[in-house]
């Protein structure tokens, strides 16, 4: 069962040409990296999958409806760059919120495990807009987990967390994928990639460069991949 | 349905916590009462009284404007929107949903403003308390609905507290001028004539509707 | 049509064919248009200034066909998600809000000749009006829009909104609209004996200048693309 299928997938931005034509092809309880230099379509890749923005051309289907319609937006977890929070709403609030809005129904044992994994037990009853960086993106973890979703997309999870937070997460993930979820992470970290993906895929100028699969994944023929992608001389 | 629950929820509740829409929407219309009282010669006589509905819509349109520009600001400031455009739902609900908090928010501050106004031009509204609360309320849904709709919009264009206003105004002046006439003759004679009631029905229910379908459409990144 | 670099530099690209019959079509109507305009009697209660509502209605006809076209191609492009209808939608814009600002501005000189008032809140003038705020309203957005594909799409949704806002607009005018100052208003039925051909020829020539003049925008916008640099930079941060 494939979770999500790109065909010929295009997005335009005006004239700037963020994704030129991908197939791709995502299985359920996989875990696939999409590595990549700045600006190869990584972020635009998964904001579509996300259902944030419709493809200029060609046709992405998640779970066989497309992505961008509300039965495909309710399979899909996403974890952006920015935290999503209202620095308004304590923690706990903004996990309710997350929760009535995914259709959560009794979300309360739920919400209080997610602060628990996210080690917010004791910071659930302030403001969001008093926490640390780090604090917030773990908090932005959890919002995005809180309905447990089948499909997650994570946009360079890592950034702004410590070492104890970041082993946490890696844990995190694992855990679900040993629950059979399909995990889809854009990283710059190859390493880490490597480490946590058992397929992964190269960008290079809104194309696919590379295609890689295998548990585990060998880390320098991603380095190779990537540096390659990465050297914009001639194409 | 829940998802118009849960935002609704969660903007008065935002609200609550710092008021800071409501307060500034009070004070901006109290500072339009004393501007009016100043401006109009002689103070409250029966020929200013017979402005008192037209000045009346004039002070909830620009508090409105104020409070429904910030609605989608706050959305802005984490990116909080991403999440409610990846709501599971048509995204018409959650739309709604801000709508009906705008709409409770600048009805506490129009209970204010009525009250302020009687004092200023001396008229007892009592007795047509009830009638009045039930234009305004027809009233301000056109304009908290068309309204949130486009603040959807002009929040992320480069001058949102001009886009705003620019954007509404052609859809506010159907309402605006059933509503000051419905006010007018509610004013003046102390019963509501049907027609304009029936036109802000109308009104209401259309901007509804096509916010509703087009709402998918604005809120795409 | 391929331009090569060369012609670029002239700067000298041939118009195109629909371009080159639109003006053609357009110059004779104009001319058999201002022909009649010449040669049609003078009204006998309002003289000579009534002459300038050959020009005005023909521009209200216009500024509405403009914003019709507006609409019908942002909803075009909304659905097909095609850019060209976008340029086509953007093109209506500028060129109707043209013809609306000009029957703004011969409707006023007609109304300070017959009626002695620049201004009155006519229904049929404060609905020109109405419409001249919605399509200054749908251009400013487009200006103050980041980004060319949100551009399009917000335009397109605003068009269509637009739309919906007319009729409510003029029925609240014709219901309740203002003071009950509707001066003795010439009925449009009144037409002295030759004058009617004037006014159809002239309707006719006007959305035949609105046709011409969009298309003249819609190939400025297809060669002003062509002709920018691709944008392929790939070193500035991707995503929004």
């Amino acid at each position: 069962m494939t979770a999500v299928i790109a065909r010929n997938l295009e997005k335009r931005f005006g004239r700037t040409i963020g994704l030129d034509g991908i197939d791709l092809d995502i299985p359920t309880g996989s875990t696939t990296a999409i590595l990549g230099p700045n600006g190869a379509g990584k972020s635009t890749l998964l904001r579509l999958i996300a259902g944030l923005a419709r493809p200029s051309g060609g046709s992405l289907e998640v779970g066989g409806q497309p992505a961008h319609g509300r039965t495909a937006r309710a399979r899909v977890g996403f974890i952006g760059h920015a935290t999503g929070l209202y620095p308004e709403l304590t923690a706990r609030e903004n996990l309710i919120f997350a929760a009535r809005l995914r259709g959560v129904g009794d979300a309360t044992k739920r919400i209080e495990t997610q602060l628990a994994e996210a080690g917010l037990t004791r910071a659930a009853d302030r403001r969001t807009g008093e926490f640390s960086r780090g604090m917030a993106q773990r908090l932005s973890i959890a919002v995005g987990l809180i309905d447990d979703p089948e499909i997650v997309l994570l946009d360079e999870p890592f950034t702004g967390l410590d070492g104890m937070a970041s082993n946490r997460l890696v844990e995190r993930l694992k855990g679900l994928r040993r629950r059979n979820r399909t995990l889809v992470l854009v990283s710059h970290d190859v390493a880490l990639a490597a480490q946590l993906a058992d397929a992964a895929v190269v960008l290079r100028r809104g194309r696919i460069a590379h295609r890689e699969s295998g548990d585990p994944l060998d880390p320098k023929i991603l380095e190779n991949a990537y540096s390659a992608a990465s050297n914009l001389g001639v194409s | 349905m829940n998802a118009l629950l849960a935002v609704l929820w969660k903007d008065l509740l935002t609200e609550w916590r710092s008021r800071d829409r409501a307060v500034a929407m009070l004070l901006f219309s109290m500072l339009m009462v004393v501007i009016f009282h100043f401006s109009l010669p002689g103070g409250a006589t029966t020929a200013t009284r017979a402005y008192a509905p037209g000045l009346l819509w004039v002070a909830f349109v620009f508090s409105a404007l104020l409070g429904l520009g910030r609605s989608f600001a706050i959305e802005l400031e984490n990116d909080a929107i991403e999440r409610l455009a990846r709501a599971p739902v048509d995204r018409g609900w959650v739309l709604l949903g801000k709508t009906l908090a705008n709409l409770v928010i600048l009805a506490f501050v129009q209970a204010i403003t009525v009250c302020v106004f009687a004092l200023v031009f001396e008229m007892d509204l009592t007795p047509i308390a009830l009638e009045l609360a039930g234009v305004v309320a027809l009233g301000s849904l056109g304009l908290c609905s068309v309204g949130t709709f486009f603040a959807a919009v002009a929040v992320r264009t480069r001058f949102r507290e001009v886009m705003l206003p620019l954007l509404a105004l052609p859809f506010y002046t159907p309402v605006l001028i059933a509503a000051s006439r419905a006010t007018n003759s509610l004013f003046e004679t102390g019963a509501v004539s049907f027609e304009p009631i029936q036109f802000l029905i109308v009104t209401d229910a259309s901007y509804l509707i096509a916010s509703f379908i087009l709402s998918d459409f604005i809120l795409d990144e | 049509m391929t331009t090569t670099v060369s012609d670029r530099k002239q700067g000298s690209i041939p118009p195109s064919h629909a371009l080159r019959i639109s003006g053609a079509v357009l110059a004779v109507s104009s001319a058999l248009w201002a022909y009649l305009v010449y040669s049609a009697p003078l009204d006998h209660i309002q003289g000579l200034i009534q002459k300038i509502l050959y020009v005005h209605v023909p521009c209200w006809f216009a500024a509405y066909a403009g914003f019709g076209l507006t609409a019908a191609f942002g909803a075009l492009y909304l659905w097909k998600n095609d850019e060209r209808f976008d340029r086509v939608a953007v093109a209506s814009a500028e060129v109707g809000v043209l013809f609306c600002t000009l029957g703004l501005v011969t409707g006023p000189i007609w109304a300070k000749g017959t009626w002695g008032h620049w201004w009155t809140w006519d229904p049929r003038l404060t609905m020109t009006l109405v419409l001249w705020f919605i399509y200054l309203a749908y251009l400013l957005l487009r200006s103050f829009t980041e980004g060319s594909t949100r551009t399009a799409r917000f335009a397109s949704v605003y068009g269509i909104a637009g739309l919906a806002a007319i009729p409510l607009n003029y029925f609240a005018i014709e219901l309740f609209g203002g003071a009950a100052m509707h001066p003795d208003n010439l009925e449009r039925d009144s037409l002295g004996a030759g004058m009617g051909w004037p006014f159809v020829l002239g309707a006719a020539t006007g959305l035949l200048a609105l046709l011409h003049l969009i298309l003249l925008r819609v190939d400025l916008e297809t060669r002003r693309v062509a002709a920018s640099p691709a944008l392929a930079d790939w070193e500035h941060d991707e995503g929004f």
